[in-house]
C-alpha cells in the first residue's frame, strides 16, 4: 500500500509528498521525474538535431561563403547577387505572389465549405469530410497528371472545346501561371478547409443566435460575429497554404511546363545544374526568411487576440 | 426552418458538391486513362486494355523505384513512430521550461518549404558521402514523418484521461506497466492512423528526396517523374490507378477501424 502511495505521488509531481516519506526514495522519484522526460525525448531530439537543425545551421553557414567547398570569406555577396539580380528578384516577386494568389484563392473557396462541415447536420457531412480529406493522401504527381489529362493538348477541356467546334487547335492551357495557380489551390485547399472547419467548430452557435435574436440582418450578423471568431481558423490556414506553397516544386514544374519559374525550381538549378551552393543556400534562406515572417505576424497577432 | 434558410442550405450544399467534385475531378480522370488501347494520355480514353498494367511490370526501373520507396518509407515510419512516441509523452505528460518551444520545433518541417528542407539535409548529407543512399533518403525522410507521428499520437494522448493512468498507478503499477497496459492501448487508434498518414507522405514525398537520388538509387515520385519527361504513354496512369487503389483501402482500413476525422484537425 506504501508503494501504491509513493507511486501515485510520482505520477503527480505537483502533488506534496507525505512527509513520513524516505528521503533517498523521495530523491530517486524526483530525479526520475527529471530523468524520464529527458529520456524520452532523447532520440527525438537527436533526430531533431542531426536533420533539422544541423541541415539547417550548415546551410545558414554556407549562404554567408563565397564558394563552396574551400570558401574564403564570411560575405553578404550572395545575398546581394539573388536580392540584387532582375531575374532572382523577378522570381521571388512570382514566388510570393503566387503564394498570396493561392492563399487568397483557397480562403475563399473553402471557407463556405469549413462551413458546412463545422455547422451542416447533413446526412452527407461524413463523406464531405472524406472527400475533403482523401485528395490529401493521393500522391502529388498523381494529381499532376490529372492535371496533364485534363488540359493537355489531347487532354478533356480541349477535347470538348474541339468537339463544340470552339476551337480548331489545341489552346494551350498549361504552362501559364494560372495553370500552376489551379494546381496548387488543388493541392492546398483541404489544408484551408480543415484550420477554418476547426475553428468554426469550436465558436459556440448560441453567440450568432443572439445576435439574430436581437435584430441583425443575418449579413450583419455574419460579418459582426462569426467571421471576426473564426479569423484565426482562416490565418492559420493561411500560414499553412502560404508556407506550402512558396516551397512547392514539381506542381509549377510541372503544371508550369518550364515556363513559371518559381524560386523552388531556380534553387533545384543553383543546386544542381549550376552546382552553385552559397547561391541556392542564400535562395533558400530567402524563402525561410518568407516564412519565419509569416510565422511571427501570426504568432503577434494571436498571442495579442488571446491576451484580451 | 423557414424558406429562405432552406433555400439556402441547399445553395450551400450544391457548392460544396462542386468543391469535391473539383478535388476529385484530377484524380478520378487518371482511372479511364489507365485502361486506354491507345499510346497517348488522352481523354477520353481510347478503347480498352490492360496492356499498360502489364507494362508496368516490364519497366524494371519503376518497379525498382517503388521498392526503395517502399523501404524508405517503412524504416523512416518504423524510427519516427519509435522516437515520436518518446517525444509525445515527454510533452504531453511532463512539464518542463521550454516545452512550448521544443513542441513548435518539432512540428515545424509540417509547414516549412519542402525545398528548403531539401536543400539543407542535402547539405549535410552531400559531404558525408550519404547521397544515393538508402540511409540517406530514410533520414531526410524522416524530418517529414516525424512531426506528422508526433502530431497524430499528440492528438490522441491530449484525449487520454490521465485518471485512467493514475489508477493503474494507485493499484500498484509502476510507470513502465501503467504505459503498456493502459496508456499504450489507449494510443493505439493514433499510432496507427500515425503510421499510416507517415508510411503514405514518406511514399509520395517528391521535393525532399530531389538531391539525394541518382542512378540505382530512385524513389518512385522521381522515378514516374522521370518517365514522364520522356513518354506520356498510360503506363503512368495504370501505375498511377494501383496507387490510388493503395490509398482507398488504407483510408478505408483507417476510417473503419480509428476514424479519419480526429486526426486531421
Amino acid at each position: 500500500m506504501t508503494r501504491a502511495l509513493t507511486e501515485e505521488t510520482a505520477a503527480v509531481p505537483r502533488m506534496q509528498q507525505p512527509a513520513a516519506g524516505a528521503a533517498p526514495r523521495r530523491r530517486w522519484r524526483a530525479l526520475r521525474q527529471v530523468l524520464a522526460p529527458v529520456l524520452l525525448l532523447l532520440p527525438g531530439a537527436v533526430l531533431l538535431a542531426l536533420v533539422l537543425v544541423w541541415p539547417f545551421l550548415t546551410m545558414l553557414g554556407i549562404s554567408f561563403t563565397d564558394r563552396y567547398p574551400n570558401g574564403a570569406a564570411l560575405t553578404l555577396d550572395k545575398y546581394r547577387d539573388v536580392l540584387g539580380d532582375p531575374y532572382f528578384l523577378r522570381i521571388i516577386l512570382r514566388t510570393f505572389g503566387l503564394g498570396l494568389v493561392v492563399t487568397a484563392i483557397t480562403a475563399l473557396l473553402g471557407y463556405p465549405v469549413a462551413w458546412y462541415l463545422a455547422r451542416s447536420r447533413s446526412r452527407w457531412k461524413h463523406l464531405v469530410f472524406l472527400g475533403v480529406i482523401a485528395p490529401l493522401l493521393v500522391s502529388i504527381v498523381v494529381r499532376t497528371m490529372g492535371w496533364t489529362i485534363l488540359l493537355g493538348n489531347e487532354g478533356l477541356v480541349n477535347s470538348a472545346l474541339m468537339a463544340l467546334g470552339l476551337t480548331d487547335t489545341p489552346l494551350p492551357l498549361m504552362q501559364s501561371f494560372w495553370s500552376v495557380v489551379l494546381g496548387m489551390v488543388h493541392i492546398l485547399l483541404p489544408f484551408m478547409v480543415l484550420s477554418i472547419a476547426t475553428v468554426l467548430g469550436k465558436i459556440d452557435p448560441s453567440l450568432s443566435e443572439a445576435a439574430a435574436l436581437l435584430g441583425a440582418h443575418p449579413v450583419r450578423n455574419f460579418l459582426r460575429v462569426t467571421l471576426p471568431l473564426s479569423a484565426q481558423g482562416v490565418a492559420a490556414g493561411s500560414v499553412v497554404v502560404f508556407c506550402l506553397s512558396i516551397g512547392a516544386y514539381i506542381t509549377p514544374l510541372w503544371l508550369g511546363r518550364g515556363q513559371v519559374t518559381v524560386l523552388a525550381i531556380s534553387i533545384h538549378e543553383q543546386m544542381v545544374v549550376l552546382v552553385d551552393w552559397p547561391t541556392g543556400a542564400a535562395a533558400s534562406m530567402v524563402l525561410t526568411i518568407g516564412t519565419f515572417v509569416i510565422l511571427a505576424l501570426y504568432g503577434l497577432a494571436f498571442a495579442r487576440h488571446a491576451r484580451r | 426552418m423557414t424558406q429562405r434558410a432552406l433555400a439556402g442550405e441547399r445553395l450551400l450544399g450544391l457548392y460544396v458538391g462542386l468543391i469535391l467534385a473539383f478535388l476529385a475531378l484530377p484524380i478520378l480522370v487518371v482511372i479511364p486513362s489507365a485502361f486506354s488501347a491507345g499510346s497517348t494520355l488522352a481523354f477520353p480514353p481510347q478503347g480498352f486494355s490492360l496492356r499498360w498494367f502489364a507494362n508496368i511490370l516490364a519497366r524494371p526501373e519503376l518497379v525498382r523505384a517503388a521498392g526503395i520507396s517502399a523501404a524508405v518509407a517503412g524504416v523512416a515510419t518504423a524510427v519516427s513512430l519509435v522516437a515520436g512516441l518518446g517525444v509525445t509523452l515527454a510533452l504531453g505528460r511532463y512539464r518542463f521550461p521550454g516545452r512550448e518551444a521544443l513542441r513548435m520545433l518539432f512540428l515545424t518541417p509540417l509547414v516549412f518549404p519542402a525545398i528548403v528542407l531539401a536543400v539543407a539535409v542535402a547539405m549535410v548529407l552531400s559531404p558525408l558521402g550519404l547521397v544515393r543512399s538508402f540511409w540517406g533518403l530514410v533520414l531526410a525522410h524522416v524530418v517529414i514523418t516525424l512531426p506528422y507521428i508526433i502530431r497524430t499520437t499528440s492528438a490522441t494522448l491530449a484525449e487520454i484521461d490521465r485518471a485512467c493512468e493514475e489508477a493503474a498507478l494507485t493499484l500498484g503499477a509502476n510507470p513502465w506497466r501503467s504505459f503498456r497496459h493502459v496508456t499504450l492501448p489507449l494510443l493505439r487508434p493514433g499510432i496507427l492512423a500515425g503510421v499510416t498518414f507517415s508510411f503514405i507522405i514518406s511514399f509520395d514525398e517528391f521535393t525532399i528526396s530531389l538531391f539525394l537520388v541518382g542512378p540505382g538509387m530512385m524513389t518512385l515520385p522521381l522515378e514516374m517523374y522521370n518517365y514522364a519527361e520522356f513518354s506520356l504513354d498510360p503506363t503512368l496512369a495504370a501505375l498511377s490507378t494501383v496507387l490510388i487503389g493503395m490509398t482507398v483501402v488504407a483510408v478505408l482500413l483507417i476510417e473503419r477501424f480509428v476514424g479519419l476525422g480526429r486526426h486531421f484537425t
